[in-house]
């Protein structure tokens, strides 16, 4: 038997949510047999692992989720096999025998180990790299599913944390830097790029170490604000490749613009879809990032107070770069003899429709998510203090 | 009473954005017709509430009016308040927004008549007067943040109005990265309050205002001071943030009528009002803040005079304005500041408002004088030709802010964004 607390059952219903609005929006085309499997693969994989009351059982949906990465060898996009393959062998080395037997070493090796997969999962600086070989060439919805599940984040709050709280609490003062650093590198290396995967993957990463950097700071508001995080970029980032993997089926251009490519005049649905989901992610009061956003703030400035201005610095760098890619997909004039483009179906205006209606009214009524998260910042901020 | 329909006029307008909002999402656009007289009707309900509310203040001989309804969510020992307040400060500034917003709706009906974007435009009007509202009637530094960010969003989505052509659109992009870089003040701001105890203003400034008096460590208060300086700059267009104020004038008259003749440009004035005790308490924020003024009004004065358009010239005259006050609130006389920004907003909504007739109306005044209007700038003929010719360069160079501004903080980030992509 599996014991599933309020932390595993929140985090598998948000991540079946998820999976419903990506299956649901996918483009037809991508939903062949590999797609199929693919996508399978990640489901099993996250609830496994998400359910998971001990290390190996972990281990096991850890494995499940890169396996449709472990395959293809030949094709682009080697850098993500190769990060994803050696995050396995990471894991696998943390929950190894060997390691306890070793004792007091073995125990540090084994922690080690398990934070360096985090990093690598998260794509935390220097590991930023696959994540945006991946962005550039994968399919975006069963990326946005693996990078979405957070299981990097997951491994720290449910074993690394509770197991060794004292290499934690040694560790969460390095983690809390790099995961700052990685946050404004990433949203100052967003501002001269124009590809829109890669401007994704740059947000996706920057966004995400939010979620390590409050969950390292050891303050309750810090560590409440990263779990609240956690749903923003998930649902925000899921948004926001439903809509750049609408525009890429119907429109050729969108892969490399050339100046603003105006689809918001034929697909004003989409441009809308693509501008809530965008401000969201980076605050946009009456959303749920505001909310999350406001808590790793006073977070991170509580714990850091000079270091931690990166966060509010690299959001508002980031809130730049949304706009930006909205300017260059959605506003200007289309080409007039270019062929109109179709708005938004109806199975992708439910699957947004959904994600945007999770982060309003998120946003508008906090109190009932935030209480949902307590339980575990508690208890995570207990064993960071030593209580 | 009195609390019901003070809460009612703050969350109308954000009520019926997102029931329009919602009717679009459901796939049913309303008739002009139907928008047009929701926005009148609305508008007209909340100035005759407004006006209600002010009566009644004004008879029950109270100064304010305070609704608490708790936190809005908690964590740990940080909690988020929600609180409004109608006081001297906030009711004129809601009295100005109601008016004013139902001037420009009226007008908007109108001049906007067929434009493929009347439905867009009136969407971010309403959301627009909510976040206006929510900024003026917050009754904690937190909620003025909620109100903040919606005017600053919904203003640099108006901007982008005429999307069609490229200019609109990055002028949007760089008024928005001016705005959130701006926003950081605010942002730690409010983070040094919470650690020098509340943000609600109830706690931190007791007494009505402008007799308040200050609870805050003097430390605290002047780093604060500076912060909310810098937020006050950036969404005033004051100092090295004024160079967004011209670009902002590509989005539609009536949205640039309000925003930036009447309650955006002010925004930030308000802040230094609400945030007066802390202001007052440091010479060397009141020094700081009446440098920046000073050194707007004359750049703005001096932009405003070789403007060639009516609206960008219009928005250099409003900065000057703007400076002037930013000059009055630092030296300590919030009543003149308040009195003086909402005589400015409603003469500049009144000139923006005109902007596309000015050359009709220039015609008509010429006419009636018998053809023989003043000459103006005659005493510049005072000064030596070197001095006219380098003012002359000045304003045409925007107090060549915005080249410093490229050089020293721009080029050099894209250089090291290029490097690290």
């Amino acid at each position: 038997m599996m014991p599933i607390d309020s932390l595993s059952l929140i985090s598998i219903a948000s991540y079946l949510i998820l999976w419903v609005v990506t299956a649901i929006s996918m483009p037809r085309q991508s939903l062949n047999f590999r797609g199929r499997v693919s996508i399978g693969c990640l489901l099993a994989g996250t609830l496994v692992a998400y359910s998971a009351a001990t290390p190996p059982v972990f281990l096991l949906g850890w494995t499940l989720t890169v396996l449709p990465y472990l395959r293809d060898w030949s094709a682009k996009g080697n850098g993500s096999r190769i990060a994803l393959l050696a995050s396995l062998v990471l894991v696998a080395t943390g929950n190894a025998p060997l390691a306890l037997w070793l004792g007091n070493s073995g125990t540090m090796l084994a922690v080690l180990a398990l934070v360096l997969a985090t990093l690598l999962r998260m794509g935390i600086f220097p590991f930023h790299f696959w994540v945006l070989d991946a962005f550039e060439s994968t399919s975006l919805p069963t990326l946005s599913l693996l990078l979405n599940s957070h299981l990097g984040a997951y491994l720290l709050i449910r074993f690394v944390i509770p197991l060794h709280p004292t290499m934690a609490v040694s560790a969460a003062p390095a983690l809390s830097i790099l995961a700052m650093f990685t946050s404004v590198f990433m949203a100052v290396a967003a501002l001269a790029e124009k590809r829109p995967r890669r401007l994704l993957g740059l947000l996706c990463i920057s966004q995400s170490a939010f979620i390590l950097a409050g969950l390292a700071n050891q303050t309750v508001q810090g560590i409440t604000g990263a779990l609240v995080q956690w749903w923003v970029v998930a649902f925000a980032m899921t948004g926001m490749v439903t809509v750049y993997v609408a525009l890429e089926a119907r429109h050729s251009g969108v892969h490399a613009p050339n100046g603003f490519l105006g689809l918001g005049s034929h697909a004003p649905r989409l441009a809308v879809f693509f501008a809530v989901c965008g401000l969201a992610l980076v605050g946009l009061p009456g959303t749920l990032g505001f909310v999350a956003e406001d808590l790793l703030f006073h977070g991170a400035l509580s714990a850091h107070p000079w270091l931690g201005l990166a966060l509010p610095l690299a959001t508002a760098l980031n809130a730049i770069t949304v706009l930006r890619l909205f300017a260059v997909l959605f506003l200007g004039r289309r080409a007039i003899h270019t062929v109109p483009i179709p708005d938004a179906q109806p199975r992708e205006t439910l699957a947004l429709a959904v994600v945007v209606v999770l982060l309003v009214s998120g946003g508008l009524m906090p109190g009932i998510l935030i209480d949902l998260r307590t339980p575990s910042a508690n208890a995570l901020a207990g064993f960071l203090s030593g209580r | 009473m009195m609390e019901t329909v003070l809460t009612a006029i703050v969350f109308a307008p954000g009520l019926i954005f997102l029931g329009l909002a919602l009717c679009w999402l459901l796939g049913w656009v309303p008739p002009e017709r139907l928008i047009a007289r929701l926005t009148c009707g609305v508008f007209s309900l909340m100035v005759a509430a407004t006006a209600w509310l002010v009566a009644m203040m004004a008879s029950l001989g109270e100064s304010s009016v305070r609704v608490s309804m708790g936190e809005w969510f908690r964590a740990g020992s940080y909690y988020f308040p929600l609180a409004i307040l109608a006081d001297e400060l906030s009711l004129p500034m809601m009295v100005l927004t109601t008016v004013l917003a139902g001037i420009v709706g009226g007008f908007s009906v109108r001049y906007l008549h067929r434009e493929p974007g009347f439905f867009r435009f009136f969407l971010l009007l309403h959301l627009f007067v909510f976040g206006a509202l929510m900024l003026f009637a917050a009754g904690s530094y937190d909620l003025l943040l909620f109100g903040w960010e919606l005017v600053g969003v919904s203003s640099v989505l108006l901007i982008a109005f005429f999307d069609e052509r490229p200019e609109p659109v990055r002028n949007a992009i760089r008024v928005f990265a001016t705005y959130r870089i701006a926003d950081l003040g605010l942002l730690v701001a409010i983070f040094v309050l919470h650690h020098d105890g509340t943000t609600l203003f109830a706690g931190m400034f007791p007494g009505d205002w402008p007799e308040q008096s200050m609870r805050l460590s003097s430390g605290g208060g002047m780093l604060a001071g500076f912060l909310l300086l810098m937020a006050a700059s950036g969404k005033s267009a004051q100092g090295p943030f004024s160079g967004w104020l011209p670009r902002a004038m590509e989005g539609p008259t009536p949205s640039s009528s309000i925003f930036y003749g009447a309650i955006s440009i002010h925004a930030g004035a308000f802040l230094l009002l609400r945030s007066e005790p802390i202001i007052s308490s440091s010479p060397a924020v009141s020094m700081a803040t009446i440098g920046l003024g000073l050194a707007t009004a004359f750049l703005g004065t001096a932009a405003n005079r070789v403007a060639s358009d009516a609206k960008t010239s219009i928005a250099y005259a409003a900065m000057a304005q703007v400076g002037v006050i930013f000059i009055e609130i630092g030296l300590g006389y919030p009543q003149l500041a308040l009195l003086h920004l909402l005589g400015h907003a409603v003469v500049r909504t009144l000139q923006l408002l005109r902007a596309p007739s000015t050359l009709h109306d220039f015609h008509r005044l010429h006419a009636a004088g018998g053809g023989a209007l003043m000459k103006t700038g005659e005493h510049y003929e005072l000064l030596p030709v070197r001095m006219r010719l380098w003012l002359y360069r000045f304003g045409l160079q925007q107090g060549f802010y915005d080249a410093w501004l490229d050089r020293l903080v721009i080029q050099p980030v894209m250089r090291l964004s290029r490097f690290l992509t």
